[in-house]
């Protein structure tokens, strides 16, 4: 008798864990998966002009998709390996140092900073690539994993403390080492880091209205900074306006022809002319105007679509998962990639002022596409640990 | 999508009783709703540019995109009279590499070196250099065009094209001219009747990279060219090569610097010939036609070249000397200050108010009457006869002659009549006017102004363009000129000059340019080149004939001779030479 009630037990038991351990989000994972195919598909049409005309790149036609390629593959990996790791883990301190996965995770983000400010490899002037052998590593990509980490992880440990505008600000007092490190050489970067950690503490917190407030007076105070600061501010504002008579708009401009170029079926995959060395590196931040080009309106709606379908399976995964820090994981990733993909677009269809934020998954960039790859497994990683349906 | 956002409502439902908190859900929420937001308002921009704005910026992409390559229209072809093509188009191609699309690089080298005579690092270097589009040579005769055509090597591009050939190469140089690289007339008549002869570049409209490479397979817009019209002109070829042989022997003969002939019509200003010895190449117009070592791209080189492209019976000025004495002679029979038989006295010299003006015969003519004055070509007779006239009348005749103004001929470059200001103009002024010194004209000038009074006094504007003939439909029409202002001088008054005229060919001063058979009418004239007293001359003389109906008038001008410098020593037989050829020529009848 008691050997049956333990029996059953036992088997409840298995039963549950099977049961828990059941949930994986799979749609999720396929559309993630689509979305970095069709990234690579379209890297490698908008880019192979370029490889196969320069000898920088050997003349190689699929010199970037190669290396994309190759990211996205070790990306995919991290990612189902991340995935089948319980997020948990996070929160567990580290053996010898004795500090949490979590602490460690913005501790070495905000080091690699510091290193980059001094050893970094000056490109397009700016420094923001760390060379280690053969590999060339983006920092700030790896900040951004950390912020959304470490956010959750604060917020975890003093949830009661988001209700206080208090408690934003002691957020934010964390945040602003990094955010400040990459702002130093790279603005938009850290514009994407302050969005997406408000945004988590804006979920976590009970009271909204004093965000909204906040929302309002940055947006007020930031208007003031570009109006009133540095006069390169001030002059995207004029590119902005004038795009097609300043000097500066060309590759906004250029971009614009490529959109306008697509109408409603677009020109055919491959058949941009805008590639063709109008628009300078036209598989990196400019990525979505050969889309349109060549996809037309119909092919980047699709793409737009997309990523709202991807966002809201990460929004569903925040809603459901077993605890606030795994919900807070998500919400942050969520407000990383919506935040991406929004100024992406807005940038390109020139409805803001230009900068420079890459398409996620679709923009050509090893680090970039490592990290949200990452990202994404974190997210199934809390899909895994969902209980019970 | 339905089932995908269903399973995700019924997700949002659910999670209700779970660990996170409602107003955790809702500020997620909250954050999708504004993603969404944005996601719309972004298509929505989508929608406007890729729809509304596509013309706008679809055309100016369009713009950016289309490289146009001419297709040089083929140039309108000049004819004599007689029909025969002095200027027309041949065939030559331009051949070019193209960097990306040559396979066979070794064999692309030792094919056009050899091909094209080139040295094999010349073209290795066009070849091996990265570029959208690499000319090797251009202006490649057709022959050897066909031959690289034929080899098929990928990434060789052979380009045809017309270049400009004149089949008489020096013949009347400085009249029809020659055109520059871009299809455009440099001097002369290809200059004048430019926007005729030009025509209508065509286009092949092709897809192009931002490095300017043609994009293989795009669709390609071609625009025919449209050739240029053709022009039929008064010169003669016959005519003008007989002049230039004769220009060429005397020019010879008296070791001159140049001589210049013209030959017109002067009843409707048609110039049969225009020849300014030396000519040079119009194949090859910036080789220096004089010998020298300059190189002609250099400083000096170009004056010399300028010099060289000349056109000395439009462009330059000079003292036409007793030719002159026949404006001098019309004008003072038309006022009627003079008639045939008033009789005159040369000692040699006469005084006009403190100076003293010499006549070229210095022991004077003694006692003459006009016509014996004007035989003789006596200075003294002339300066009375001006004086005679006074300033006012003389100025009056100027310009009823148009010796003033431009002769208004169908070349550029032009100069004007040099002369006194009529205020400034006293006695001594006058004299010297009246037996042509002290101002400048063309030669031109002076030939069309003696035209309209040895032709019953109809004036004239000289030319060589006759008609355009359209390039398609070759249909001609006719170039019309303003020549009808008659009564320039009386038709009593123009007889009376051809008759004396005619005279200085009988028995007077151009006893040499008399021939056989024909009433040969003419003037000498000898000018001291300035400064004086360098010994440096321009013969002259002006003929016409028949004399009572002149058909064909003629100038020579002989430039520094050697020698004898006399007009009627040397001059006239030159136009006794011409006369007695291009007369027959021409079907006039012997008397």
């Amino acid at each position: 008798m008691a050997r049956a009630v333990t029996e059953r037990a036992k088997r409840a038991r298995k039963q549950e864990k099977l049961r828990s351990h059941n949930y994986y989000d799979y749609s999720l994972l396929i559309l993630v998966m689509f979305i970095v195919a069709f990234g690579l598909v379209m890297i490698y049409s908008s880019s192979s002009y370029t490889a196969q005309t320069s000898s920088r790149y050997n003349n190689d036609a699929a010199f970037f998709l190669k290396r994309q390629a190759a990211c996205a593959i070790i990306g995919i990996i991290t990612m189902l390996v991340i995935s089948k790791i319980n997020y948990r883990l996070l929160l567990r301190r580290m053996p010898v140092i004795r500090i949490t996965y979590a602490s460690f995770l913005y501790i070495v983000a905000c080091i690699l900073q510091i290193v980059v400010l001094f050893a970094g490899v000056n490109l397009n002037g700016a420094k923001r690539w760390l060379k280690i052998g053969p590999l060339q590593l983006q920092p700030s990509e790896i900040t951004k994993v950390a912020v959304i980490v470490f956010t959750a992880y604060i917020i975890y440990l003093a949830p009661r403390m988001m209700d206080t505008a208090r408690g934003y600000i002691k957020v934010m007092i964390f945040m602003a080492v990094p955010i400040a490190l990459v702002g130093k050489e790279n603005m938009s970067t850290a514009i994407v880091l302050f969005l997406v950690a408000t945004g988590v503490c804006f979920v976590a917190s009970r009271r909204k209205l004093f965000y909204v407030g906040a929302f309002v007076a940055g947006t007020l105070l930031g208007g003031l900074y570009i109006i009133l600061g540095a006069g390169f501010r001030a002059e995207r504002i004029n590119i902005w306006l004038n795009v097609e008579t300043h000097e500066m708009g060309f590759q906004i401009l250029q971009g614009l022809y490529a959109i306008a170029s697509g109408g409603l079926f677009g020109t055919g995959l491959g058949e941009s002319m805008q590639k063709l060395g109008f628009i300078p590196e036209s598989y990196n931040d400019m990525i979505f105007s050969i889309v349109c080009e060549e996809l037309g309106l119909c092919g980047a709606i699709i793409v737009v679509l997309l990523f709202i379908m991807l966002l809201w399976r990460i929004f569903t995964v925040a809603i459901n998962a077993p605890d606030l820090f795994g919900s807070l994981l998500c919400v942050g990733v969520l407000a990383h990639i919506a935040v991406q993909v929004i100024i992406n677009i807005a940038v390109v269809t020139n409805s803001i002022p230009s900068t420079g934020i890459p398409l996620p998954f679709i923009s050509y960039g090893g680090t970039s596409v490592v990290i949200l790859l990452a990202e994404m497994g974190m997210v199934l990683s809390v899909s895994n640990q969902i209980k019970g349906y | 999508m339905t089932i995908f956002f269903g399973e995700a409502m019924l997700a949002v439902r659910e999670s209700r009783d779970r660990n996170v908190k409602t107003f955790h859900r809702q500020g997620a929420m909250f954050i999708v709703v504004m993603i969404l937001i944005s996601a719309v308002f972004l298509c929505g921009r989508l929608s406007y540019i890729m729809l509304c704005k596509a013309d706008h910026y679809g055309v100016m992409a369009e713009q950016l995109h289309e490289r146009e390559r001419a297709i040089k229209a083929k140039r309108g072809v000049l004819y004599d009279r007689n029909g025969t093509v002095i200027a027309g188009n041949i065939s030559v191609s331009t051949i070019s590499v193209i960097h990306s699309q040559i396979k066979e690089p070794d064999k692309v080298i030792s094919v056009l070196s050899e091909e094209l005579g080139i040295d094999e690092a010349e073209v290795r270097k066009r070849v091996e250099k990265v570029s959208s589009r690499e000319k090797v040579k251009s202006n490649v005769s057709k022959e050897i065009s066909d031959k690289i055509r034929e080899y098929n090597l990928a990434g060789v591009m052979v380009d045809e094209d017309y270049k400009r050939y004149y089949p008489y190469s020096s013949l009347a140089s400085h009249v029809i001219g020659f055109t520059g690289a871009d299809n455009q007339g440099i001097i002369g008549l290809e200059v004048t009747y430019d926007s005729y002869l030009q025509g209508t570049d065509g286009a092949i409209l092709t897809l192009t990279t931002a490095g300017g490479i043609e994009i293989p397979n795009a669709a390609e817009d071609r625009l025919e060219p449209v050739s240029g019209d053709g022009l039929i002109l008064s010169l003669d070829v016959n005519i003008q090569q007989y002049a230039e042989q004769a220009a060429l022997k005397i020019m010879e003969q008296k070791s001159a610097k140049s001589v210049s002939i013209i030959m017109m019509n002067p009843q409707n200003g048609e110039i049969y010939a225009m020849v300014s010895v030396p000519e040079f190449d119009l194949n090859d117009p910036f080789k220096l036609n004089n010998k020298t070592d300059i190189d002609a791209s250099s400083a000096e080189g170009m004056k010399l070249l300028n010099n060289m492209w000349r056109n000395p019976c439009i462009s330059d000025t000079y003292e036409p000397g007793s030719t002159f004495k026949i404006i001098t002679s019309a004008a003072a029979l038309e006022e009627g200050v003079v008639s045939l038989n008033d009789t005159f006295s040369c000692p040699g010299y006469i005084t006009v108010e403190d100076r003293k003006i010499r006549c070229h015969k210095a022991g004077g003519h003694g006692g003459e009457n006009f016509v014996q004055g004007i035989m003789n070509s006596c200075n003294p007779v002339f300066i009375t006869v001006g004086l005679r006239l006074g300033v006012d009348n003389f100025y009056k005749y100027l310009n009823k002659f148009e010796v003033l103004k431009k002769t208004g001929v169908d070349l550029p470059g032009e100069a004007a009549t040099i002369m006194h200001k009529k205020e400034n103009v006293g006695a001594v002024e006058l004299a010297t006017i009246s037996f042509g010194q002290s101002f400048q004209l063309t030669p031109l000038r002076l030939m069309t102004s003696v035209s309209a009074i040895i032709n019953g006094g109809r004036s004239i504007t000289p030319h060589f363009g006759i008609a355009i003939t359209d390039g398609d439909t070759g249909s001609i029409k006719k170039i019309e000129y303003k020549n009808n202002d008659s009564g320039i001088v009386t038709e009593k008054t123009s007889e009376t000059m051809r008759y004396l005229l005619e005279a200085v060919v009988a028995e007077g001063t151009g006893k040499k340019a008399f021939i056989e058979g024909y009433h040969v009418a003419a003037k000498t004239g000898t000018s001291e080149k300035l400064p004086r007293r360098n010994n440096k001359y321009i013969a002259s003389c002006l003929g016409f004939a028949p004399a009572d109906n002149p058909q064909v008038m003629a100038l020579v001008m002989i430039d520094e001779p050697q020698g004898i410098y006399y007009g009627g020593t040397i001059a006239a037989p030159v136009i006794a030479e011409l006369f007695d050829n291009i007369l027959p020529y021409r079907d006039i009848k012997k008397y």
